[in-house]
């Protein structure tokens, strides 16, 4: 008797013990996090928004701009302007106007009646201090002084007067104008310089901020999703007339795709910037378009040939390869349709007026084995050896590895397809998916043959994109740019150019555009192949007034760098879809 | 007593070293520059990369040699110092273990505890009851050859996708944050149990079947015949059969320890539970040497120290063990 009534009481203790672990770890999980919302949020008034954050939920520094937790930028930090990429426009925001008051100075007027959120008042200090911190050398956005020319800022009255020596770098000048969060000076100056560049300033009291939106709950290292709340008080409301419409945004941390498509489906998601398939587009869901390509174009998916081997360096090689990729066969097999081919330009459709289409028709690529193989025939590469493949010049083969990231699976179906297509007219490439890692630490040594990268977004010029291809010198360790370490001098100088002139003067502009243009459809040192989706999945049930290519051509997506150009005018024209 | 106890530590002590030195091996081999991967998601400007590389190798210690990384690890281990995340600097490696443990801990202990005990019992039933007998065993066979994660995928798709009962991910509802409310606790229970059953369903058939086996070997021993033979209730040997038979069952835990915290890596990825399995996959993928580094630490110490435990609980539950270290014949 006294053994089984013992043996009762040790499973009832194991299983009090197991619940009261159970409720330790819930209560120690608490702590961590910190929350303030004592409620359910409100379905009604909360857009629920995801497909930004892959880390954990504790960067609040604004300079870190691919790491801050969604919305640091936009809600809470704004920028002098915002730049609205589909209509090639600036928008003045904390600044209230600017302009090249002399061939080196530029001035920029600072909105008068803008407070931070605790109370003071935003000055012209504020907005040169937020330029000053730039000068740290290991300041992400660093460049700004290091690449444009400028020299010096300057408060006068109202104004920051910044001096560029020589000609100004315009073009990048010009996207510092909207990506540099101005931030608070009282606050920022307690912080020491190495935390205001490579610091997490995680002590969510400390945003301090202008913008529509002030940090409520989430910020710690398990937290799945981040929480902001309207502001009262907003300057945009009675400078501008706006108001943003959901008084909660919840942003929830990237989990598995499978879980977060679930999660769209099921409707606890309004706006959803992953991947998703084309079966989910239907009835509440809606995309941009109403067809295909059903997403806008937000970079070009590039194929580098690595220049510094044999045959790539070739560019005869290099333009039969391209004149050989079944563009058409990627798009439905990889992406259901959901992509569009990119111009051969590799220009993005926002910077489809500076396509010069004499240089296009001449020069362009387009899938045609016919045409490859006669190319590669022209240029001397024939299959000596009878293999069914060609081989090199000096009668070497031609065994090309063609290389994604393991996982990226719609890369992985798109470097099969190339491998295969590249076979059928006689060049010989394997496709093979090494981890994330060992290809980037491949890629900036030049230990690859061909690979796929995506690396630039929108922005207000193309000199981004030409900087990418070209830039020069070409270092032991090319981790950003160039990584097909293609050497052309004449068309890095055309770019340098390009960015000192302003878009303004079209004139010289577009001659400079076509310069490169023809220059990169001769030489083809790297392969435009599509357009990666702006994935953008809505959800109608809550909420309308959602951005499409009929009504309000916004950017519709929380990615970072966005809310700075138009995706901020989708939270202003939001409205609750049924009023409770 | 005192030369087991001794014994035992210095074993746990030399295990735990070499454990540590695997640990901090492992990454530095991986293929991939880790500083180099954070540069590329900087996209940072090529002027500036040299500068930067420099700053991130001091900041990390990378700028010594080798083996006086391995040295500088120690000496900061020893300090309780995980160091810093590489992928979220500068956030330190503890932060980021402490914030995730709760979650894992949740679904670790109650699963292990509740599935050592459910399946025992369950088991030590099914060895006397035909019906029993002929339902739970094979239903146990199969939970058992079971990978955890699969189980994770079908309970997933059937009672989340499917049926809709329970939430697909996450550990709490998008709704509510973690916070002492009636709100959050409802929110964390219902998104819990799923893959708390996943583990606890694996484990629960591996134990049932043990016990079961264990208890009819033990019925047909020479003492519960003889108990049987002198008059004892049927009651009275089945509870001798079931002591008897629970020792092997404890050796077992200790053994198993290990592979449920690498089940509940895996069943924390499928449901994105944000746990220390979903900051190891991770940490991998962005090679976050230090917090991978400090979440193996994290599971080798543990399991050790669980191990220890379970050597003293042997002590103290059999007698023959204490009696044979306290020179007893």
């Amino acid at each position: 008797m006294m053994a089984t009534r013992r043996a009762r009481g040790v499973g009832a203790l194991v299983a009090m013990a197991a619940l009261v672990a159970a409720i330790a770890a819930l209560t120690a999980g608490g702590a961590g996090a910190g929350g303030q919302t004592a409620f359910a949020l409100p379905r009604a008034q909360t857009l629920y928004i995801s497909g930004n954050q892959w880390s954990p939920n504790v960067d609040l520094n604004p300079a870190k701009n691919w790491d801050y937790v969604t919305g640091l930028v936009g809600f809470a930090y704004e920028t002098p302007f915002r730049y609205d990429p589909l209509s090639d426009k600036f928008i003045p925001w904390l600044a209230s106007a600017g302009k090249w008051t002399s061939k080196t100075t530029y001035t920029m007027t600072v909105r008068s009646g803008v407070k931070w959120s605790d109370g003071q008042t935003m000055t012209p200090q504020d907005v040169k201090y937020s330029f000053d911190i730039l000068k740290l050398a290991t300041h992400p956005q660093h460049a700004l002084w290091q690449d444009t020319g400028l020299k010096s800022t300057k408060v006068q009255g109202r104004n920051v007067v910044f001096t560029f020596g020589g000609t100004p770098g315009i073009q990048q000048f010009d996207f510092y104008r909207f990506n540099v969060a101005i931030v608070p000076q009282h606050v920022f100056q307690k912080y020491s310089k190495t935390e205001i560049t490579t610091g997490n300033l995680s002590d969510p009291k400390k945003i301090v901020g202008t913008g529509p939106y002030a940090y409520e709950s989430g910020v710690g290292a398990s937290s799945e999703t981040v929480v902001w709340k309207k502001r009262d008080g907003w300057w945009g409301t009675s400078a501008l007339g706006l108001s943003v419409g959901p008084t909660y945004i919840v942003d929830i941390k990237n989990g598995t795709n499978a879980a977060a498509l679930a999660n769209l489906l099921r409707g606890n998601i309004d706006l959803f910037n992953n991947f998703a398939p084309k079966s989910a587009i239907r009835g509440q869901f809606k995309t941009y378009f109403d067809r295909a390509p059903y997403h806008l174009g937000a970079n070009t998916t590039w194929l580098f040939p690595n220049t510094t081997k044999k045959p790539l360096d070739d560019k005869q090689f290099r333009r039969a390869l391209a004149n050989s990729i079944n563009m058409g066969q990627i798009i439905s097999k990889a992406y259901q349709g959901l992509v569009a081919k990119a111009s051969p330009t590799g220009l993005l459709p926002i910077w489809d007026k500076w396509v010069d289409p004499k240089v296009v028709k001449q020069l362009g690529f387009s899938y045609s084995p016919g045409k490859a193989k006669a190319m590669l025939a022209a240029a001397g590469y024939k299959d000596t050896d009878g293999d069914g493949y060609v081989e090199n010049k000096d009668g070497s083969a031609i065994d090309l590895k063609i290389v994604c990231p393991n996982g990226w699976s719609d890369w992985m179906t798109a470097i099969q397809v190339i491998a295969d297509s590249a076979k059928a007219v006689g060049i010989k490439v394997t496709a093979s998916f090494p981890e994330y890692s060992t290809l980037v630490d491949d890629r900036g040594h030049a230990r690859y043959d061909l690979l796929l990268a995506n690396d630039r977004q929108y922005s207000n010029t193309p000199w981004t994109y030409y900087q990418y291809i070209y830039q020069l010198p070409i270092l032991d360790n090319q981790t950003t740019v160039n990584y097909e370490r293609y050497t052309s001098p004449s068309a890095w100088s055309a770019v340098q150019a390009l960015d000192k002139i302003p878009s303004s003067n079209t004139r010289a502009y577009q001659a400079v555009m076509s310069k490169l243009q023809r220059s990169f459809l001769q030489d083809l040192p790297a392969i435009p192949l599509w357009y990666n989706g702006m994935w953008s999945m809505v959800n109608t049930k809550y909420w309308t007034g959602w951005p499409s290519a009929q009504n309000g051509r916004f950017t519709p997506t929380s990615w970072r760098n966005y809310w700075q150009m138009t995706a901020i005018d989708m939270l202003t024209h939001l409205r609750p879809a049924k009023q409770s | 007593m005192t030369r087991y106890l001794a014994r035992k530590v210095v074993i746990y002590l030399l295990t735990f070293f070499v454990a540590v030195t695997i640990d901090w091996a492992i990454p530095r081999f991986m293929p991939g520059d880790p500083i180099e991967g954070l540069l590329s998601r900087m996209k940072a400007q090529p002027g500036a990369t040299e500068e930067l590389t420099g700053y991130y190798s001091h900041a990390f210690g990378f700028d010594v040699p080798l083996w006086q990384q391995y040295l500088n690890f120690w000496a900061a281990l020893l300090h309780g110092d995980l160091g810093r995340s590489i992928a979220n600097f500068p956030t330190p490696v503890s932060e980021l273990i402490m914030g995730a443990l709760p979650y894992t801990l949740a679904l670790l202990i109650p699963a292990i505890l509740l599935s050592f005990w459910a399946g025992n019992k369950t088991g030590a039933l099914a060895a006397r009851r035909k019906v029993l007998d002929n339902t739970v065993l094979p239903a146990s066979y199969v939970l058992t050859a079971t990978p955890q994660m699969w189980l994770g995928i079908v309970l997933a798709w059937l009672f989340a996708s499917t049926w809709a009962i329970f939430p697909v991910s996450g550990a709490y509802g998008l709704d509510v944050q973690p916070e002492w409310s009636l709100e959050f606790a409802t929110s964390f229970l219902h998104h819990w149990i799923l893959p708390f059953s996943a583990l606890f369903l694996v484990a629960f058939g591996g134990w049932a079947i043990g016990m079961r086996n264990m208890i009819i070997y033990e019925l047909e021993s020479d003492y519960s015949n003889y108990l049987t033979a002198l008059g004892a209730p049927s009651k009275l040997v089945r509870k001798y059969a079931y002591r008897n038979a629970l020792l092997p069952q404890i050796t077992g835990l200790a053994l198993a320890l290990g592979a449920v915290v690498a089940g509940a890596i895996v069943v924390e990825i499928v449901f994105s539970y944000p746990g220390l399995g979903t900051l190891t996959l991770s940490a991998i993928q962005n090679r976050d040497y230090f917090l991978i580094q400090g979440i193996f630490l994290f599971l080798i110490t543990g399991v050790l120290i669980a191990n220890f435990v379970i050597d003293l609980v042997y002590v103290v539950i059999d007698p023959r063990t204490r009696v044979g270290m306290q020179g007893g014949s």
